[in-house]
Protein backbone atom coordinates (compact mmCIF):
# COMPACT_ATOMS: atom_id res chain seq x y z
CA UNK A 1 0.00 0.00 0.00
CA UNK A 2 2.75 2.54 0.93
CA UNK A 3 4.57 1.45 -1.95
CA UNK A 4 1.51 2.19 -4.42
CA UNK A 5 0.99 5.71 -2.58
CA UNK A 6 4.73 6.65 -3.06
CA UNK A 7 4.48 5.71 -6.55
CA UNK A 8 1.22 7.88 -7.03
CA UNK A 9 2.73 10.74 -5.28
CA UNK A 10 6.01 10.62 -7.97
CA UNK A 11 3.85 10.59 -10.63
CA UNK A 12 1.66 13.03 -9.33
CA UNK A 13 4.49 15.80 -9.20
CA UNK A 14 5.81 14.57 -12.56
CA UNK A 15 2.58 15.54 -13.75
CA UNK A 16 2.84 18.71 -12.22
CA UNK A 17 6.04 19.77 -13.72
CA UNK A 18 4.70 18.54 -17.35
CA UNK A 19 1.71 20.51 -17.28
CA UNK A 20 3.90 23.72 -17.52
CA UNK A 21 2.31 25.43 -14.12
CA UNK A 22 5.97 25.92 -12.83
CA UNK A 23 7.93 26.84 -15.75
CA UNK A 24 5.19 29.41 -16.52
CA UNK A 25 5.52 30.50 -12.99
CA UNK A 26 9.08 30.92 -13.18
CA UNK A 27 9.35 32.43 -16.60
CA UNK A 28 6.68 34.78 -15.48
CA UNK A 29 9.39 35.53 -12.56
CA UNK A 30 12.08 36.40 -14.90
CA UNK A 31 10.29 38.26 -17.19
CA UNK A 32 9.53 40.67 -14.19
CA UNK A 33 13.00 40.63 -13.15
CA UNK A 34 14.10 41.64 -16.44
CA UNK A 35 11.61 44.15 -17.08
CA UNK A 36 12.83 45.68 -13.61
CA UNK A 37 16.35 45.50 -14.80
CA UNK A 38 15.17 47.03 -18.70
CA UNK A 39 13.81 50.21 -16.41
CA UNK A 40 16.27 50.37 -13.52
CA UNK A 41 18.77 50.99 -16.81
CA UNK A 42 16.13 53.97 -18.28
CA UNK A 43 16.04 54.97 -14.92
CA UNK A 44 19.63 55.54 -14.32
CA UNK A 45 19.46 57.41 -17.78
CA UNK A 46 17.08 59.73 -16.97
CA UNK A 47 19.09 60.37 -13.78
CA UNK A 48 21.99 61.22 -15.72
CA UNK A 49 19.99 64.02 -18.17
CA UNK A 50 20.28 66.82 -15.46
CA UNK A 51 23.42 66.47 -15.21
CA UNK A 52 23.90 66.25 -18.38
CA UNK A 53 22.14 69.12 -19.90
CA UNK A 54 24.20 71.46 -17.10
CA UNK A 55 27.41 70.25 -18.33
CA UNK A 56 26.45 71.72 -21.86
CA UNK A 57 24.55 74.46 -20.85
CA UNK A 58 27.77 75.75 -19.15
CA UNK A 59 29.29 76.07 -22.74
CA UNK A 60 26.53 75.87 -25.31
CA UNK A 61 24.08 78.68 -23.80
CA UNK A 62 22.56 79.45 -27.59
CA UNK A 63 21.73 76.11 -28.11
CA UNK A 64 18.07 76.20 -26.14
CA UNK A 65 15.78 74.82 -28.24
CA UNK A 66 18.01 71.38 -28.27
CA UNK A 67 18.46 71.43 -24.66
CA UNK A 68 15.04 72.26 -23.90
CA UNK A 69 13.68 69.56 -26.27
CA UNK A 70 16.05 66.53 -24.27
CA UNK A 71 14.67 68.35 -20.32
CA UNK A 72 10.92 68.07 -21.98
CA UNK A 73 11.79 64.83 -23.04
CA UNK A 74 12.87 63.64 -19.58
CA UNK A 75 10.13 65.12 -17.83
CA UNK A 76 8.01 62.90 -19.75
CA UNK A 77 9.47 59.70 -19.22
CA UNK A 78 9.83 60.49 -15.59
CA UNK A 79 5.94 60.81 -15.46
CA UNK A 80 5.11 57.36 -17.38
CA UNK A 81 4.66 54.46 -14.87
CA UNK A 82 6.25 51.70 -15.57
CA UNK A 83 4.96 48.67 -13.18
CA UNK A 84 5.02 45.65 -14.02
CA UNK A 85 1.40 45.56 -14.76
CA UNK A 86 2.55 47.69 -17.91
CA UNK A 87 3.76 44.33 -19.36
CA UNK A 88 0.48 42.95 -19.56
CA UNK A 89 -1.03 46.22 -21.28
CA UNK A 90 0.47 46.40 -25.14
CA UNK A 91 -0.79 50.12 -25.07
CA UNK A 92 0.91 50.96 -21.92
CA UNK A 93 4.23 49.23 -22.72
CA UNK A 94 3.68 51.22 -26.40
CA UNK A 95 3.12 54.81 -24.45
CA UNK A 96 6.29 53.89 -22.20
CA UNK A 97 8.58 52.77 -25.46
CA UNK A 98 7.35 56.03 -27.11
CA UNK A 99 8.25 58.35 -24.33
CA UNK A 100 12.08 56.46 -24.01
CA UNK A 101 12.57 56.61 -27.63
CA UNK A 102 11.64 60.40 -27.71
CA UNK A 103 14.31 61.08 -24.71
CA UNK A 104 16.59 58.89 -27.00
CA UNK A 105 16.28 61.25 -29.99
CA UNK A 106 16.20 64.05 -28.13
CA UNK A 107 19.41 63.43 -26.74
CA UNK A 108 20.97 62.22 -30.03
CA UNK A 109 20.13 65.61 -31.11
CA UNK A 110 21.76 67.51 -28.18
CA UNK A 111 24.95 65.41 -28.77
CA UNK A 112 24.68 66.54 -32.64
CA UNK A 113 25.23 69.51 -31.45
CA UNK A 114 27.98 69.44 -28.92
CA UNK A 115 30.16 68.32 -31.78
CA UNK A 116 30.48 72.24 -33.24
CA UNK A 117 32.04 72.99 -29.26
CA UNK A 118 35.82 71.62 -28.73
CA UNK A 119 36.07 73.12 -25.50
CA UNK A 120 33.17 71.50 -24.22
CA UNK A 121 34.23 67.83 -26.04
CA UNK A 122 37.77 68.19 -24.29
CA UNK A 123 35.89 69.33 -20.54
CA UNK A 124 36.69 66.34 -17.98
CA UNK A 125 33.17 66.24 -16.76
CA UNK A 126 31.45 66.32 -19.77
CA UNK A 127 34.05 63.04 -21.09
CA UNK A 128 33.12 61.71 -17.52
CA UNK A 129 29.03 61.81 -18.29
CA UNK A 130 29.06 60.76 -21.41
CA UNK A 131 31.25 57.10 -20.92
CA UNK A 132 28.53 56.70 -18.28
CA UNK A 133 25.75 57.66 -21.07
CA UNK A 134 27.41 55.54 -23.58
CA UNK A 135 27.68 52.72 -20.62
CA UNK A 136 24.07 53.06 -19.30
CA UNK A 137 22.85 52.95 -23.46
CA UNK A 138 25.01 50.12 -23.37
CA UNK A 139 23.37 48.05 -20.07
CA UNK A 140 19.83 49.63 -21.79
CA UNK A 141 20.74 47.47 -25.00
CA UNK A 142 21.60 44.74 -23.00
CA UNK A 143 18.39 44.69 -20.36
CA UNK A 144 16.07 44.67 -23.46
CA UNK A 145 17.45 42.06 -25.23
CA UNK A 146 17.14 39.73 -21.94
CA UNK A 147 14.17 40.73 -21.59
CA UNK A 148 12.88 40.22 -25.28
CA UNK A 149 14.24 36.50 -24.86
CA UNK A 150 12.61 35.66 -21.80
CA UNK A 151 9.16 37.16 -22.95
CA UNK A 152 9.70 34.99 -26.20
CA UNK A 153 10.25 31.88 -23.99
CA UNK A 154 7.24 32.59 -21.87
CA UNK A 155 5.07 33.41 -25.08
CA UNK A 156 6.42 29.56 -26.60
CA UNK A 157 5.37 28.10 -23.25
CA UNK A 158 1.85 29.45 -22.90
CA UNK A 159 1.15 28.49 -26.70
CA UNK A 160 2.77 25.19 -26.73
CA UNK A 161 0.91 22.14 -26.15
CA UNK A 162 0.39 21.20 -23.10
CA UNK A 163 1.24 23.57 -21.18
CA UNK A 164 -1.20 26.02 -23.06
CA UNK A 165 -4.11 24.57 -21.88
CA UNK A 166 -2.53 25.38 -18.17
CA UNK A 167 -2.02 28.74 -19.17
CA UNK A 168 -5.83 28.63 -20.06
CA UNK A 169 -7.56 27.26 -16.93
CA UNK A 170 -4.54 30.06 -15.04
CA UNK A 171 -5.52 33.04 -17.87
CA UNK A 172 -2.34 33.68 -18.59
CA UNK A 173 -1.40 35.34 -21.66
CA UNK A 174 0.77 36.51 -23.65
CA UNK A 175 3.37 39.25 -23.11
CA UNK A 176 3.65 42.38 -25.24
CA UNK A 177 6.96 42.01 -26.36
CA UNK A 178 9.23 45.07 -27.77
CA UNK A 179 7.57 45.65 -31.34
CA UNK A 180 9.00 46.44 -34.97
CA UNK A 181 8.38 50.24 -34.69
CA UNK A 182 10.76 50.55 -31.63
CA UNK A 183 13.64 48.55 -33.37
CA UNK A 184 13.30 51.29 -35.40
CA UNK A 185 13.82 53.46 -32.46
CA UNK A 186 16.64 51.91 -31.36
CA UNK A 187 18.67 51.93 -34.76
CA UNK A 188 18.67 56.14 -34.28
CA UNK A 189 19.44 55.27 -30.86
CA UNK A 190 21.89 58.59 -29.65
CA UNK A 191 25.54 58.19 -31.27
CA UNK A 192 27.33 58.91 -28.03
CA UNK A 193 31.03 58.15 -29.09
CA UNK A 194 32.74 61.37 -30.55
CA UNK A 195 35.68 61.28 -29.26
CA UNK A 196 36.61 58.28 -30.98
CA UNK A 197 35.71 56.74 -34.21
CA UNK A 198 32.30 55.23 -32.99
CA UNK A 199 33.07 53.11 -30.58
CA UNK A 200 29.42 52.23 -30.17
CA UNK A 201 28.24 51.88 -33.43
CA UNK B 1 13.42 11.38 -53.15
CA UNK B 2 15.69 13.28 -55.15
CA UNK B 3 13.47 16.53 -54.10
CA UNK B 4 13.34 15.12 -50.56
CA UNK B 5 17.32 14.96 -51.11
CA UNK B 6 17.47 18.40 -52.54
CA UNK B 7 15.12 20.21 -49.68
CA UNK B 8 17.45 18.08 -47.16
CA UNK B 9 20.65 20.15 -48.62
CA UNK B 10 19.17 23.08 -48.87
CA UNK B 11 18.28 23.02 -45.24
CA UNK B 12 21.73 22.11 -43.98
CA UNK B 13 22.49 24.78 -46.12
CA UNK B 14 20.75 26.88 -44.18
CA UNK B 15 22.38 25.96 -40.91
CA UNK B 16 25.93 26.53 -42.28
CA UNK B 17 24.92 30.33 -43.17
CA UNK B 18 23.25 30.62 -39.52
CA UNK B 19 26.17 29.79 -38.18
CA UNK B 20 28.88 31.86 -40.41
CA UNK B 21 26.60 34.85 -39.34
CA UNK B 22 28.43 36.42 -36.29
CA UNK B 23 31.58 35.13 -35.13
CA UNK B 24 31.56 32.23 -32.71
CA UNK B 25 32.72 33.00 -29.10
CA UNK B 26 36.12 31.43 -28.68
CA UNK B 27 36.79 28.63 -26.09
CA UNK B 28 38.05 29.66 -22.88
CA UNK B 29 41.57 27.59 -23.06
CA UNK B 30 43.13 30.04 -20.26
CA UNK B 31 43.13 33.22 -18.75
CA UNK B 32 44.36 34.89 -21.73
CA UNK B 33 43.24 33.67 -25.33
CA UNK B 34 45.01 35.10 -28.71
CA UNK B 35 43.41 34.18 -31.09
CA UNK B 36 45.42 36.28 -33.31
CA UNK B 37 49.06 35.56 -32.41
CA UNK B 38 49.74 38.70 -31.47
CA UNK B 39 51.50 37.89 -27.53
CA UNK B 40 54.27 35.78 -27.44
CA UNK B 41 53.66 32.47 -26.00
CA UNK B 42 56.24 34.06 -23.11
CA UNK B 43 54.11 37.27 -22.64
CA UNK B 44 50.87 34.86 -22.35
CA UNK B 45 52.26 32.62 -20.16
CA UNK B 46 53.26 36.22 -17.20
CA UNK B 47 49.70 37.33 -18.05
CA UNK B 48 48.39 34.12 -16.92
CA UNK B 49 50.39 34.05 -14.01
CA UNK B 50 49.62 37.34 -12.79
CA UNK B 51 45.70 36.91 -13.77
CA UNK B 52 46.01 33.57 -11.55
CA UNK B 53 48.24 35.26 -8.82
CA UNK B 54 45.52 38.09 -8.14
CA UNK B 55 42.55 35.23 -8.78
CA UNK B 56 44.48 33.54 -4.91
CA UNK B 57 45.01 36.45 -3.70
CA UNK B 58 41.51 38.31 -4.46
CA UNK B 59 38.69 36.24 -5.14
CA UNK B 60 38.29 37.86 -8.31
CA UNK B 61 38.46 36.81 -12.30
CA UNK B 62 40.15 38.65 -14.99
CA UNK B 63 40.22 37.51 -18.57
CA UNK B 64 41.71 38.70 -21.30
CA UNK B 65 40.48 38.58 -25.38
CA UNK B 66 42.17 38.96 -28.39
CA UNK B 67 40.26 38.35 -31.70
CA UNK B 68 40.98 39.71 -35.16
CA UNK B 69 37.43 40.94 -35.50
CA UNK B 70 33.99 41.07 -34.00
CA UNK B 71 32.29 42.15 -37.50
CA UNK B 72 29.42 42.00 -38.08
CA UNK B 73 28.72 42.72 -34.51
CA UNK B 74 29.89 45.72 -32.59
CA UNK B 75 32.17 44.98 -30.06
CA UNK B 76 29.82 45.31 -26.99
CA UNK B 77 27.44 42.92 -28.88
CA UNK B 78 30.43 40.58 -29.26
CA UNK B 79 31.95 41.09 -26.08
CA UNK B 80 28.43 40.71 -23.57
CA UNK B 81 27.94 37.11 -25.68
CA UNK B 82 31.70 36.05 -24.48
CA UNK B 83 31.14 37.56 -21.25
CA UNK B 84 27.80 35.18 -21.09
CA UNK B 85 29.37 32.12 -22.46
CA UNK B 86 32.31 32.26 -20.03
CA UNK B 87 30.91 33.50 -17.11
CA UNK B 88 34.00 34.82 -15.79
CA UNK B 89 33.81 35.75 -11.91
CA UNK B 90 32.18 33.94 -8.67
CA UNK B 91 28.73 33.20 -8.92
CA UNK B 92 26.60 35.60 -6.87
CA UNK B 93 29.61 37.94 -6.45
CA UNK B 94 29.86 38.20 -10.18
CA UNK B 95 33.33 39.73 -9.96
CA UNK B 96 34.42 38.86 -13.35
CA UNK B 97 35.93 41.68 -15.83
CA UNK B 98 37.18 40.58 -19.59
CA UNK B 99 39.50 42.88 -21.97
CA UNK B 100 38.26 42.19 -25.53
CA UNK B 101 40.46 43.47 -27.95
CA UNK B 102 39.22 42.98 -31.96
CA UNK B 103 42.66 43.77 -33.44
CA UNK B 104 41.66 44.20 -36.74
CA UNK B 105 38.79 46.66 -35.90
CA UNK B 106 40.70 48.55 -34.07
CA UNK B 107 38.42 48.78 -30.75
CA UNK B 108 38.55 47.48 -27.63
CA UNK B 109 36.47 46.41 -24.60
CA UNK B 110 36.25 46.01 -20.75
CA UNK B 111 33.60 44.41 -20.29
CA UNK B 112 32.53 44.72 -16.35
CA UNK B 113 30.78 42.22 -14.25
CA UNK B 114 28.10 43.33 -11.49
CA UNK B 115 29.87 42.70 -8.97
CA UNK B 116 32.71 44.98 -9.55
CA UNK B 117 30.46 47.90 -11.26
CA UNK B 118 31.23 49.72 -8.33
CA UNK B 119 34.79 49.86 -8.74
CA UNK B 120 35.85 49.56 -12.14
CA UNK B 121 32.52 52.72 -12.99
CA UNK B 122 32.66 53.27 -16.87
CA UNK B 123 34.44 56.47 -16.08
CA UNK B 124 37.43 54.32 -14.58
CA UNK B 125 37.12 52.03 -17.34
CA UNK B 126 37.16 54.35 -20.04
CA UNK B 127 39.90 56.13 -18.22
CA UNK B 128 41.96 52.75 -17.82
CA UNK B 129 41.46 52.43 -22.13
CA UNK B 130 42.63 56.19 -22.81
CA UNK B 131 45.42 56.69 -21.07
CA UNK B 132 46.57 53.48 -20.38
CA UNK B 133 45.98 50.90 -23.41
CA UNK B 134 45.75 52.71 -26.42
CA UNK B 135 48.99 54.63 -26.48
CA UNK B 136 50.93 51.54 -26.48
CA UNK B 137 48.53 50.32 -28.83
CA UNK B 138 49.11 53.64 -30.98
CA UNK B 139 52.77 52.57 -31.12
CA UNK B 140 52.24 48.71 -31.79
CA UNK B 141 53.22 47.47 -28.39
CA UNK B 142 50.04 45.19 -27.75
CA UNK B 143 51.21 43.11 -25.28
CA UNK B 144 52.85 46.15 -23.08
CA UNK B 145 48.95 47.92 -23.91
CA UNK B 146 47.40 44.78 -22.63
CA UNK B 147 49.65 43.63 -19.56
CA UNK B 148 49.39 47.88 -18.29
CA UNK B 149 45.77 47.77 -18.47
CA UNK B 150 44.94 44.17 -17.00
CA UNK B 151 47.49 45.76 -13.99
CA UNK B 152 45.81 49.03 -13.16
CA UNK B 153 41.94 46.84 -13.66
CA UNK B 154 43.18 44.38 -11.18
CA UNK B 155 44.69 47.50 -8.79
CA UNK B 156 41.48 48.94 -9.54
CA UNK B 157 39.45 46.01 -8.05
CA UNK B 158 42.07 45.73 -5.38
CA UNK B 159 40.90 48.67 -3.65
CA UNK B 160 37.52 47.29 -3.65
CA UNK B 161 36.19 45.06 -0.25
CA UNK B 162 35.35 41.50 -1.93
CA UNK B 163 34.10 38.27 -0.25
CA UNK B 164 37.80 36.55 0.71
CA UNK B 165 38.54 33.73 -1.94
CA UNK B 166 37.54 30.54 -0.71
CA UNK B 167 39.70 27.72 -0.98
CA UNK B 168 37.87 25.05 -2.66
CA UNK B 169 37.36 25.49 -6.56
CA UNK B 170 33.99 26.82 -7.74
CA UNK B 171 30.95 24.41 -7.05
CA UNK B 172 28.57 25.54 -10.03
CA UNK B 173 28.23 22.37 -11.03
CA UNK B 174 26.82 21.35 -7.95
CA UNK B 175 24.11 24.25 -7.75
CA UNK B 176 23.08 23.43 -10.99
CA UNK B 177 22.22 19.37 -10.37
CA UNK B 178 21.09 20.65 -6.89
CA UNK B 179 16.85 20.58 -7.45
CA UNK B 180 17.92 16.97 -9.81
CA UNK B 181 18.93 15.07 -6.40
CA UNK B 182 15.97 14.06 -5.15
CA UNK B 183 14.73 12.59 -8.47
CA UNK B 184 17.81 11.07 -9.28
CA UNK B 185 17.35 9.19 -5.68
CA UNK B 186 13.42 8.75 -5.77
CA UNK B 187 13.97 7.03 -9.77
CA UNK B 188 16.99 4.79 -8.34
CA UNK B 189 15.01 3.64 -5.53
CA UNK B 190 12.09 2.52 -7.68
CA UNK B 191 13.99 1.29 -10.77
CA UNK B 192 16.23 -0.29 -8.69
CA UNK B 193 13.50 -2.49 -6.83
CA UNK B 194 12.21 -3.46 -10.66
CA UNK B 195 15.30 -4.34 -12.40
CA UNK B 196 16.35 -6.45 -9.10
CA UNK B 197 13.12 -8.25 -8.75
CA UNK B 198 13.29 -9.05 -12.58
CA UNK B 199 17.10 -9.55 -13.08
CA UNK B 200 18.08 -10.92 -9.26
CA UNK B 201 20.28 -8.63 -7.28
CA UNK B 202 23.83 -8.70 -8.53
CA UNK B 203 22.90 -8.11 -12.15
CA UNK B 204 20.04 -5.98 -11.40
CA UNK B 205 22.20 -3.10 -9.42
CA UNK B 206 24.36 -3.33 -12.35
CA UNK B 207 22.04 -2.54 -14.66
CA UNK B 208 20.36 -0.04 -12.55
CA UNK B 209 23.74 1.79 -12.12
CA UNK B 210 24.61 1.42 -15.13
CA UNK B 211 21.06 3.33 -16.38
CA UNK B 212 21.74 5.87 -13.26
CA UNK B 213 25.21 6.34 -15.27
CA UNK B 214 23.98 6.94 -18.71
CA UNK B 215 21.44 9.08 -17.62
CA UNK B 216 23.71 11.06 -15.66
CA UNK B 217 26.32 11.35 -18.90
CA UNK B 218 23.32 12.55 -20.89
CA UNK B 219 22.05 15.28 -18.25
CA UNK B 220 25.54 16.61 -16.76
CA UNK B 221 27.43 15.47 -20.20
CA UNK B 222 30.49 15.15 -17.87
CA UNK B 223 31.59 11.83 -17.69
CA UNK B 224 33.35 11.43 -14.23
CA UNK B 225 30.34 12.25 -12.11
CA UNK B 226 28.33 10.11 -14.62
CA UNK B 227 30.66 7.17 -13.38
CA UNK B 228 30.28 7.98 -9.72
CA UNK B 229 26.55 8.59 -10.27
CA UNK B 230 26.43 5.14 -11.60
CA UNK B 231 28.72 2.97 -8.95
CA UNK B 232 26.57 5.06 -6.40
CA UNK B 233 23.68 4.02 -8.01
CA UNK B 234 24.80 0.44 -8.11
CA UNK B 235 26.10 0.67 -4.45
CA UNK B 236 22.25 1.63 -3.40
CA UNK B 237 19.97 -0.76 -4.97
CA UNK B 238 23.01 -3.66 -4.14
CA UNK B 239 22.49 -3.03 -0.51
CA UNK B 240 18.88 -1.68 -0.44
CA UNK B 241 17.08 -4.54 0.37
CA UNK B 242 19.46 -5.50 3.36
CA UNK B 243 17.35 -2.74 5.32
CA UNK B 244 14.55 -4.04 6.82
CA UNK B 245 11.53 -2.90 4.61
CA UNK B 246 9.30 -2.35 7.53
CA UNK B 247 11.88 0.36 9.24
CA UNK B 248 10.72 3.13 6.41
CA UNK B 249 12.20 5.62 8.58
CA UNK B 250 15.94 4.49 9.07
CA UNK B 251 15.92 3.54 5.50
CA UNK B 252 14.66 7.23 4.32
CA UNK B 253 17.80 8.47 6.96
CA UNK B 254 20.37 6.49 5.30
CA UNK B 255 19.43 7.31 1.43
CA UNK B 256 19.98 11.36 2.01
CA UNK B 257 22.56 11.11 4.09
CA UNK B 258 24.72 8.99 3.00
CA UNK B 259 24.85 9.13 -0.75
CA UNK B 260 23.83 12.17 -1.76
CA UNK B 261 26.20 15.43 -0.72
CA UNK B 262 29.33 13.12 -0.32
CA UNK B 263 29.48 11.84 -3.95
CA UNK B 264 28.27 15.10 -5.75
CA UNK B 265 30.38 17.70 -4.01
CA UNK B 266 33.90 15.14 -4.41
CA UNK B 267 32.61 14.81 -8.30
CA UNK B 268 32.61 17.72 -9.04
CA UNK B 269 35.23 19.69 -7.25
CA UNK B 270 37.78 16.59 -9.08
CA UNK B 271 36.83 17.84 -12.52
CA UNK B 272 36.99 21.14 -12.30
CA UNK B 273 40.70 21.19 -10.65
CA UNK B 274 43.66 21.89 -13.36
CA UNK B 275 42.63 24.33 -15.87
CA UNK B 276 40.77 27.69 -16.34
CA UNK B 277 36.85 27.93 -16.40
CA UNK B 278 35.15 30.80 -15.45
CA UNK B 279 33.07 30.82 -11.97
CA UNK B 280 29.15 31.79 -12.93
CA UNK B 281 29.45 35.50 -12.86
CA UNK B 282 27.08 37.27 -14.38
CA UNK B 283 27.38 40.43 -16.75
CA UNK B 284 24.68 43.45 -17.50
CA UNK B 285 26.86 45.52 -20.07
CA UNK B 286 28.85 47.60 -17.37
CA UNK B 287 32.33 49.00 -18.70
CA UNK B 288 33.51 50.90 -21.60
CA UNK B 289 34.37 50.73 -25.53
CA UNK B 290 37.63 52.75 -26.90
CA UNK B 291 39.92 52.43 -29.89
CA UNK B 292 43.13 53.45 -31.21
Amino acid sequence: MRKILTVLAALASLSLTNCGYNAIQSQDEQIKANWSEVVNQYQRRADLVPNLVNSVKGFAQQEKDVLLGVTNARAKVGSIQASPEVLNDPAALQKFQAAQGELSSALSRLLVVTENYPQLKSDALFKDLMSQLEGTENRITVARNRYIKSVQDYNVTIRSFPSNLTAMMFGYKEKANFTVENEKEISTAPKVDFNAPAPSK
Amino acid sequence: MRAVKAILLVLLLGWAFAASADVAVPQLTGRVVDRTGTLSSSDVAALSQKLGDFEKRKGSQIAVLIVPTTDPETIEQFSIRVAEAWKIGRKKVDDGAILVVAKNDRHLRIEVGYGLEGALTDVTSRRIIDEVITPKFREGDFAGGISAGAERMMRVVDGEPLPAPSRSVNFANLDDIGPLLPVALFASLIVGGFLRTLLGRLLGSVATGSVIGLLALLILGSGALALLAGIIGFVLSFIADLFPASTGTSRGGSWSSGSSSGGWSSGSSSSDSGSFSGGGGSFGGGGASGSW
